[in-house]
């Protein structure tokens, strides 16, 4: 059982734990998580994935538009992104590759 | 990197990508211009409280106004991340190294620079500290460009050096000659204080790539705030002034307002860091000393000076430059990646 982290550094790791993703999957990876809090919305997922972008951490590499007519932008973690969570991660996090027990 | 997608998804994206530039940007300057509001308020609360001697206007008196404003405005910014449902992000980002590091930063920022601020003046004078602690934003970039490895165009360099020529050019005192006998400590306080305020945008930035800018800096003024209530206003009798101030409630309520505008400044810098980069988010937080002028002349009838004139006039055209590309601006076209 972990505790859970605060949620943009959860997105980093779950990123790492996938080749690509964008905020709608993540949200559903995420739900069972951070669901029922006020802050898991679309806006604010998009909000951190755009920062850490702009923080050199992951990195947009495809886009496309959905049925709805949305932009959806894929993102993959990178080599400072991988170094950061090498170094960083708790160690109870580190060799989780999917939805972890909560308490 | 290359990027795949159709056109038209291509297109969106280059728009999101020039909204959140420009987000960045507008954020950035908001944090001077409502820095420059806590300036002009907190001014007005000192001169509320009752006078209590020479040595405490020194030392007391301005460390009492810090911890009073950081503490304030944590609790300001408890209530505004209450009511977004993100308390429990507090405690969550305190257990981790990245929201540890905000506390270092937040001991660097707060207290460090603060006390290196008010030593500095006092030892070396305010000519020669003011114009060493104004290059905070120069230091800032320097140790992002080594530490955070971001790349700063010279277009930003230049910008954010005119910007510093204006703020000193805005607080120039006559040298009254250093020939205090603690005058080198006092400049190496004031270093100390350039030192602290840069080093605290690194770590914070670092921070920020995996903890939310809005949680980092709710951390930073409670943690500066407290640390300076206990560690350091014992030792210079700002306790009393603490007393003081709480018992008028005409003075704490202006520090309440004074610390309203400093939360939703620091709120806006960091966010403007983690968007848009350490020196482009100090450069345009360093705007500051401009609001602050403006906000005197409009509303206090402050005389405006040549100096104050010419500085702000140095300021404006330095944020100018750190945030737009003239080409990209005069072409009307594409977005600004600088």
């Amino acid at each position: 059982m972990v505790e859970l982290l605060p949620l943009r550094f959860r997105m980093l790791h779950y990123i790492s734990t996938v080749g690509k993703t964008c905020a709608e999957e993540m949200m559903k990876a995420l739900k069972p998580e951070y669901g029922t809090e006020k802050q898991f919305t679309k806006e604010v997922f998009i909000e951190h994935l755009l920062d850490m972008k702009a923080n050199f951490v992951i990195d947009d590499n495809d886009v496309l538009i959905d049925d709805k007519g949305e932009l959806v932008i894929y993102y993959s973690i990178n080599d400072e992104g991988k170094r950061l969570l090498k170094k960083y991660l708790p160690e109870q996090w580190q060799k989780i590759k999917a939805s972890p027990v909560i308490f | 990197m290359k990027i795949a997608g159709n056109q038209t998804a291509l297109m969106m994206k280059g728009k999101l990508d020039a909204q959140f530039d420009r987000k960045g940007v507008f954020i950035g300057l908001f944090s001077g211009c409502t820095w420059g509001i806590n300036n002009v308020v907190l001014g007005l609360a000192l001169t509320l409280v009752p006078s209590l001697g020479d040595d405490a206007a020194l030392y007391a008196l301005p460390l009492a106004a810090a911890c009073m404003n950081d503490t304030l405005a944590g609790l300001w910014l408890l209530i505004y991340n209450g009511w977004g449902g993100r308390l429990q992000e507090i405690v969550r980002s305190l257990k981790t190294f990245p929201g540890l590091m905000v506390c270092v930063a937040a001991l660097l920022g707060g207290p460090v620079a603060n006390c290196g601020y008010l030593l500095g003046i006092s030892m070396a004078g305010p000519a020669y500290a003011l114009t060493i602690t104004a290059l905070y934003p120069v230091v800032g970039s320097i140790l992002s460009r080594i530490f955070l490895k971001q790349h700063i165009l010279p277009r930003v360099w230049a910008g954010m050096l005119l910007s510093v020529i204006g703020a000193l050019v805005i607080s120039y005192v006559p040298p009254e000659g250093g020939n205090s006998e603690n005058f080198y400590l006092g400049l190496i306080f004031a270093s100390l204080a350039a030192i602290g305020w840069g080093a605290e945008a690194v770590l914070a930035v670092f921070g920020m790539s995996m903890i939310d800018p809005k949680i980092a800096i709710n951390i930073r003024e409670l943690t500066s705030g407290l640390c300076i209530a206990i560690f350091i206003l014992p030792f210079v009798g700002g306790w009393a002034v603490v007393s003081q101030v709480v018992a008028l409630p005409g003075a704490i309520g202006t520090f309440a307002i004074a610390a309203l505008a400093a939360g939703v400044s620091y709120l806006a810098w960091y966010t403007a860091n983690s968007k848009c980069g350490v020196a482009k988010g100090m450069a345009l937080n360093g705007t500051y000393v401009m609001w602050g002028v403006v906000l005197s002349v409009v509303f206090f009838s402050q005389e405006l000076t040549q100096n104050l004139a010419i500085g702000s006039v140095l300021v404006l055209i330095g944020a100018t430059l750190v945030a737009i590309n003239p080409k990209e601006f005069f072409n009307k076209g594409g977005h600004n990646h600088g």
